[in-house]
């Protein structure tokens, strides 16, 4: 096999005529024609255009009997001669073009794969020709009744024999001549349509071949994709399993592996469907006018001054709404945070006293060390008998090492916050042990710990935080894969041209927002703003399941640059990952807001993104007291409630759990 | 003489925490980051280089190692052109595990001959002093398992990172020929780019 030159036939069409006469001005072979195939040849990864005649040369009349129908013959029979008028006649017998090959009984000789075929001097025939295309210069199409085509050689010498298409099929040529050699050589002369001119081959040309396969107004190539076989390429022609193998192998390499890795994603995040069943309305959303996203505005961070000033003389937090709205459009000042978070998180009571608080503070520290101690004396031996301990311990001594290591709270080594980090998540790992330790785990707790800066509180802050978070963390991630169905909901409402383009691409569950959706964008903003968001999300302002739209406040900014550049679900997986570290909290913030007002002042909004952004509860009702929103907003957020009010009575188990929307 | 691109996916499964992300980073940005976060999700990085005369455009996928994980990892197995299964040589168990990374992959890659699929296997950290695994158990492992070239790997000191890639290339490129003679895959398997880059072509 080593020793064969591998030649590959690409294309190769038959009844390709040269004219002698055209050469001879003696006349003598004024009616001969020399009939014989056109190939396309790879040798060795060069591309060859070969020549061959047919072992007897034709004499035209023998062509006029056959020729009983294909118009291209017709035309070419128009030239003076007493033949003409014979060949009208058969004219009229319409038959195809694949009975011509029986008629004509031009005999196929089986394709010899190359020996000696190659050589200039042919030794069947004069006629025959071969070059490389790498030496060719240009290509003409001409028409005079039937189109030939004239091939220029950089070597000015060597002239060739203009070929003559008079069975047709020189469109079609054309068309397989620049499918094959674009993406090598050729590119269309600007100025002149019917000229190929061929140029070295360079990496820009080379990329047209994609573009081209890509390029959905290319419509052999399309027919070619879709269908090889049924494709005729007139009835000469002959597409070789070569080029049909290029063509379904750049598909097979560039498109199959992502559409497969999209369909089993689709199976293991079930839902859209159910979704559509669930509703069968959706399809309404189509048709609804969100309106204009609205302004907003956000505010200075809550400042220790203003936290006091919420508190009664028994240490019970006031006026709790305003807080959670005040905490919703600034943040918390750092110094807050540390007493804050714990409300906010539901580890303190809101209406606890200052003295209820240091009691649940003691009880909360004996349980903790109760449930360290636990893990911490268990000997060498037992753990050799506890695999699922084992396991997570080697885990979690891994991950805190791979943890936020460039903050200062946890670099360098032997850190005690690195101590800190391992000993609440193994303690963790005893207070819910079903669960354990899952990776993304520790990304949740740092900051927690960071802000609370004592282990106690931390392990208790991160208890409840870990409580709304659970089910993402679970044996068949549920959590997980209910975001990301409601996300496509949102989104699907919000943009569906977007929607519909991340559909196209294999990307239509979102995958790419794993990362976010698993440890709430902890990887994707400066920690500094990891600790903005968190606390801005746990007032559960403005709406229910905001960090979706904080999702579609993202791919919102993203959305145009994912379309313009053409994105496939590769390029979206990644660079929706190499977001990380670029996004600007603030603004982020400030937009997805904007959707939530905007979403929340459409009349008929689809049920089931009421139910996700909990519209339909009384509760988010009565916590729309910000002063900044429009009066127009509140009047038809109202009337939405009325108009939804019949369903509201019939979805009542839906309302107020988080995860109602699919199960 | 023509400008080929094979796009190659390779993929790097193994336990968490032996390195897969570190390798993955040290080939392509040349750089150790110590501070690497553990891998969440789906991860992949391009590289591009020339093995023996082919251009090659390297699609390096990287995954999270945990079980829970598994079923929104498995996905990205199908379609990948070669394996590199990856152990640390300081961690017995992870070496212990390579046999389950490989069933893993041949199942959710859907590998038609399991037999002629090309691994590689890493025995990473080779620059740390306590091992668990010695070079020679790790060798005769790949010989049991199918013949597989195995390189010690240190993503710490850049030992040996870029050779095993070139290797999985080159294997990649053998089974092609070997498969399918007839067609040259590498003139098939171009690289796509987004349409705009070609203006060339009216
Ligand atoms: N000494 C040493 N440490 C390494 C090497 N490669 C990775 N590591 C460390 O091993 C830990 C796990 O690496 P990582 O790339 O996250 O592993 P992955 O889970 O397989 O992706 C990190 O702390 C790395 O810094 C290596 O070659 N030598
Ligand atoms: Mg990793």
């Amino acid at each position: 096999m080593a020793s064969d030159p591998l030649v590959k036939i690409i294309y190769e069409h038959e009844g390709v005529f040269i004219h002698p006469s055209s050469d001879d001005d003696d006349g003598l072979e004024q009616d001969l024609l020399v009939s014989g195939s056109l190939r396309i040849l790879d040798k060795d990864g060069e591309i060859i255009v070969e020549y061959r005649p047919l072992e007897d040369t034709v004499d035209p009349s023998n062509m006029l009997c056959a020729g009983k129908d294909s118009s291209s013959v017709v035309e070419w029979a128009q030239c003076p001669g007493e033949r003409s008028h014979q060949l009208l006649e058969t004219q009229q017998s319409y038959e195809t073009e694949w009975d011509m090959i029986n008629a004509v009984s031009f005999r196929k000789r089986p394709c010899s794969n190359g020996e000696g075929s190659l050589n200039h001097s042919h030794e069947k025939s004069r006629w025959a020709f071969t070059f490389s295309v790498s030496d060719l210069r240009s290509i003409t199409l001409k028409e005079e009744g039937w189109c030939f085509l004239v091939f220029k050689l950089k070597e000015p010498s060597a002239s060739l024999p203009a070929l003559h298409f008079h069975q047709g099929g020189s469109r079609e040529f054309l068309d397989m001549i620049e499918i094959i050699f674009v993406y090598v050589y050729v590119c269309r002369a600007s100025d002149d349509a019917t000229c190929f001119l061929v140029s070295t081959p360079n990496k820009a040309l080379s990329q047209s071949f994609e573009n081209l396969l890509d390029d959905n107004n290319y419509s052999l190539v399309n027919k070619l994709k879709k269908d090889p076989y049924v494709t005729t390429l007139g009835g000469f022609s002959k597409v070789t399993n070569y080029l049909f193998d290029a063509l379904r192998g750049t598909e097979e390499q560039q498109r199959r592996p992502p559409e497969e890795v999209a369909d089993l994603l689709g199976e293991v995040i079930p839902g859209l469907e159910i979704n559509q069943q669930e509703e069968p309305g959706f399809e309404v959303i189509t048709r609804i006018d969100l309106g204009t996203r609205p302004q907003v505005t956000r505010r200075e961070p809550l400042s220790a001054e203003d936290w006091t000033q919420h508190q009664d003389p028994e240490g019970r937090m006031i006026n709790v709404s305003h807080l959670k709205q005040v905490i919703f459009k600034g943040g918390l000042c750092h110094a807050v945070r540390k007493e804050a978070w714990k409300f906010l998180l539901g580890y303190f009571p809101w209406d606890s006293t200052l003295e209820e608080r240091k009691a649940l503070q003691r009880t909360k520290t004996d349980e903790y060390f109760r449930m360290k101690l636990q893990w911490k004396s268990v000997s060498e031996e037992q753990e050799r008998r506890n695999s699922r301990l084992r396991d997570y311990k080697s885990l979690i001594e891994k991950d805190v090492n791979r943890t936020d290591r460039t903050n200062r709270f946890y670099e360098g080594i032997d850190n005690p916050g690195l101590v800190l980090l391992h000993d609440i998540l193994m303690t963790y790992c005893m207070f819910d042990f079903d669960l354990g330790y899952v990776q993304g785990m520790s990304d949740l707790l740092s900051p927690i710990l960071y802000v609370m800066e004592n282990e106690v509180d931390a392990f208790w802050c991160f208890v409840s935080y870990m409580d709304q978070m659970h089910q993402n963390f679970e044996e068949q991630m549920q959590g997980m894969k209910t975001q990301l169905v409601q996300l496509s909901t949102l989104l699907r409402l919000l943009d569906l041209a977007f929607w519909n383009y991340l559909e196209s691409q294999d990307s239509g569950y979102l995958y790419f927002c794993f990362r976010w959706l698993l440890i709430r964008f902890k990887r994707e903003l400066s920690f500094q703003d990891v600790l903005r968001l968190w606390e801005v999300m746990w007032t559960d302002l403005p709406c229910q399941n905001f960090h979706l739209l904080v999702c579609c406040a993202i791919l919102d900014s993203e959305k145009q640059k994912i379309m313009e550049e053409n994105y496939g679900f590769n390029e979206i997986l990644k660079h929706i990952n190499e977001l990380s570290m670029k996004l600007d909290i603030e603004e982020i913030l400030h937009k997805a807001e904007g959707i939530c007002l905007q979403i929340k002042s459409c009349k008929d909004l689809p049920h089931s993104v009421s139910t996700i952004l909990g519209f339909n509860t009384e509760a988010s009702g009565s916590d729309l007291t910000d002063s900044e929103s429009s009066p127009a907003h509140i009047v038809s957020h109202r009337q939405d409630a009325c108009s939804n009010g019949h369903r509201h009575l019939t979805e009542t188990s839906h309302n107020g759990c988080k995860v109602a929307f699919i199960s | 003489m023509t400008t080929k691109t094979s796009l190659l996916k390779v993929i790097l499964l193994g336990d968490g925490g032996v390195g897969k992300s570190s390798i993955m980073n040290r080939y392509v940005t040349n750089k150790f980051d110590a501070h690497l976060f553990h891998t969440i999700g789906v991860e992949f990085l391009n590289k591009d280089l020339e093995v023996d005369g082919h251009q090659v455009t390297l699609q390096i996928w990287d995954t999270a190692g945990q079980e829970r994980f598994r079923s929104l990892r498995t996905p990205f197995y199908r379609g990948s052109d070669c394996c590199l299964l990856t152990f640390s040589v300081d961690d017995n168990q992870s070496f212990l595990n390579l046999g389950n990374w490989k069933k893993e992959f041949i199942y959710y890659a859907d590998v038609k001959e399991p037999e002629k699929f090309p691994f590689v296997v890493l025995g990473n950290k080779v620059d740390v002093t306590e091992r668990q695994v010695s070079t020679e158990e790790a060798q005769q492992w790949c010989q049991e398992n199918g013949d597989y070239p195995y390189y010690e790997t240190s993503a710490k000191d850049a030992t040996n990172v870029a050779v095993a890639f070139e290797e999985a290339v080159r294997r990649v490129l053998a089974m092609d020929e070997r498969t399918d003679h007839l067609i040259p895959t590498d003139t098939v398997k171009l690289h796509r780019k987004p349409r705009s880059a070609a203006t060339c072509c009216s």
